[in-house]
């Protein structure tokens, strides 16, 4: 929790009714964005972006497994979200845990799309070895190293880069297998496959502050807040998730309203997340 | 039990071979009736009663279709010592299934999600500041889930909540819809909820006109958006209605 005064809150709520926040933003600017691809060579592809003071970082594993019974033409994708100790003493035991599933479920509700997978970020189908036998696990891990606000965006930011970041084994088929024999395969380890990352939505968090809407708050500005909508947008300006954050009731034409702001600022945002991905893996590939 | 040879067998094997699942839906089948026979725009019939369970400072049962859900709510007691002095009340929401509510046996959903999701719902609807440094305890139960669980939970949570004599601003009423192909599908059921491409889920205090919680899963447009968010405000205020007169009822029997 933020221990804030009388002085500085009314300082904070004055500023955002005038469009100049204490950090000398707008309403609706992020702050800048730095991304930093391949951070964790173990894993099959990670990202660390850095928004502010908040430091956050994925990484993207990949297993071999069986598709579910109920779905056998789809690999199963999961996200986690780990609040660790270091961003906040709050965080340690069991306290980080509730906003890890806050923060969890709201980005497989964002980034994972509806139950027959329409306007998921990664087209689960794409995970299939062999149909019914063999898919891809794809585990998304999420970090907070620390935290200053606007986790959700990072994460999801971070998550982005992570997967265009991902290189995924090409798999062969040892030998035709019929029946219920579980095919054998051979892993190679010099093609990699790709992931399409231009369909991944980005989050855009509106945070209701008096009666203004900021983007990218910093947890100064969220001890303000009087209600949030993180709302996510792909490339194609859809709306693929929309989760509301607790607090107060809000108006139904206020959301609408929220809706089109988060688009016009989802394309800034997609284009500038684009070049910082494109510029940082330039600069992998040189060291 | 062998039957006679050459009489019909009067029992079943419990286990009817493998299922196989047809897509209940496809494009352009615009004759498409829903499996329990209900328009697309047309809710399942709702029921609610208050005073379920003797013990609880308030409690409702609501049954909507096959979903089944009880709530009671315990409180305002005394916050734990280890949590910090707030000069607000806390609520504390958890949501479990019993182990028979689903077809396979302890396959629930995620409660988890579902607890905070109560929590968020509830929390824009209740004066908080009415009871400072106390907590009030919300626990639902699903007894059978036949799809639109959440939705069913938190429309009788707040029922609950205002039996208990809980301060609330406004009751909250909650309807999902789900996008199937091009058509919109409001109150769907388990089956539906399967097949759907995205959902939506509204809460909202309809006296006041305000949405205290609102959820999307999948890829909508923006036409979509409105015409299912009107779909689920109107429906909110006529479920608002249902629940209001299940408190009328319930307050004018005790009078007697």
């Amino acid at each position: 929790m933020v221990g804030l005064s009388v002085g500085e809150k009314h300082f904070i709520q004055g500023g955002i009714a005038q469009d100049l926040r204490s950090d000398g933003r707008k309403r609706l600017t992020y702050r800048p964005i730095y991304v930093e691809t391949g951070v964790i060579p173990q894993a099959h592809g990670s990202a660390r972006v850095r928004l502010g003071a908040t430091d956050v970082i994925a990484s993207v594993k990949a297993e071999l497994g069986k598709p579910s019974a109920l779905q056998s033409d789809k690999g199963k994708i999961a996200i986690y979200v780990d609040c660790s100790p270091t961003a906040a003493p709050v965080f340690e035991g069991r306290g980080g845990e509730e906003l890890s599933t806050e923060l969890s479920i709201a980005l497989q509700r964002c980034l994972l799309g509806g139950k027959s997978g329409a306007g998921a970020g990664i087209d689960p189908s794409s995970l299939v070895v062999v149909e019914g036998k063999v898919c891809w696990d794809l585990y998304i891990d999420g970090l907070v190293i620390s935290s200053d606000g606007n986790l959700l965006d990072a994460l999801a930011a971070a998550i982005k880069a992570a997967l265009s970041n991902t290189g995924i084994p090409k798999v062969d088929l040892a030998a035709e297998t019929t029946g219920d024999e579980q095919p054998e395969v051979n892993i190679s380890d010099e093609e990699f496959l790709q992931f399409d990352t231009s369909g991944i939505p980005v989050i855009v968090t509106l945070t209701r502050v008096g009666r203004h809407y900021i983007v990218d708050a910093t947890s100064e500005e969220e001890s303000q807040m009087s209600s949030a909508v993180s709302i996510s947008v792909n490339r194609k300006g859809h709306i693929c998730g929309l989760t509301k954050r607790g607090g107060a009731g809000l108006d139904p034409s206020i959301i609408l309203d929220m809706i089109s702001v988060a688009k016009h600022v989802s394309e800034q945002l997609t284009i500038k997340l684009d070049s910082e991905i494109a510029a940082a893996e330039a600069s992998e590939e040189e060291s | 039990m062998a039957a006679k040879p050459g009489s019909v067998p009067t029992t079943y094997p419990p286990n009817p071979g493998p299922k196989t699942r047809p897509p209940i839906f496809k494009d352009n089948d615009l004759d498409w009736v829903r499996p329990d026979g209900r328009g697309f725009h047309q809710c399942r019939p709702a029921f609610f009663r208050t005073g379920a369970v003797n013990s609880a400072s308030g409690s409702a049962y609501a049954e909507f279709g096959n979903t089944k859900v009880i709530v009671s709510v315990f409180g305002p007691r005394e916050s734990k010592k280890a949590m910090m002095y707030s000069d607000t009340g806390r609520l504390n929401c958890n949501v479990s299934y019993t182990t028979f509510a689903t077809p396979v046996r302890g396959q629930g959903s995620d409660h988890k999600e579902f607890s905070s999701m109560l929590h968020k719902s509830l929390e824009g609807a209740i004066m908080l500041e009415t009871f400072p440094k106390t907590t009030v305890d919300v626990f639902a139960l699903v007894l059978e889930s036949g799809g639109s669980d959440l939705p069913v939970v938190i429309s009788c949570a707040s029922l609950a909540l205002a039996d208990a004599g809980i301060m609330m601003y406004d009751l909250v009423a909650a309807v999902s819809v789900s996008c199937l192909g091009k058509n919109l599908v409001i109150d769907p059921i388990l089956e539906e909820e399967s097949y759907q491409d995205g959902s939506l889920m509204l809460t909202c205090m309809p006296s006041r006109y305000e949405v205290t919680q609102l959820t999307f899963t999948g890829e909508w447009s923006t036409p979509d958006i409105n015409e299912a968010m009107q779909l689920c405000l109107d429906a909110c205020d006529k479920l608002g209605k249902v629940m209001r007169s299940c408190l009328k009822e319930a307050a004018s029997a005790s009078q007697e």
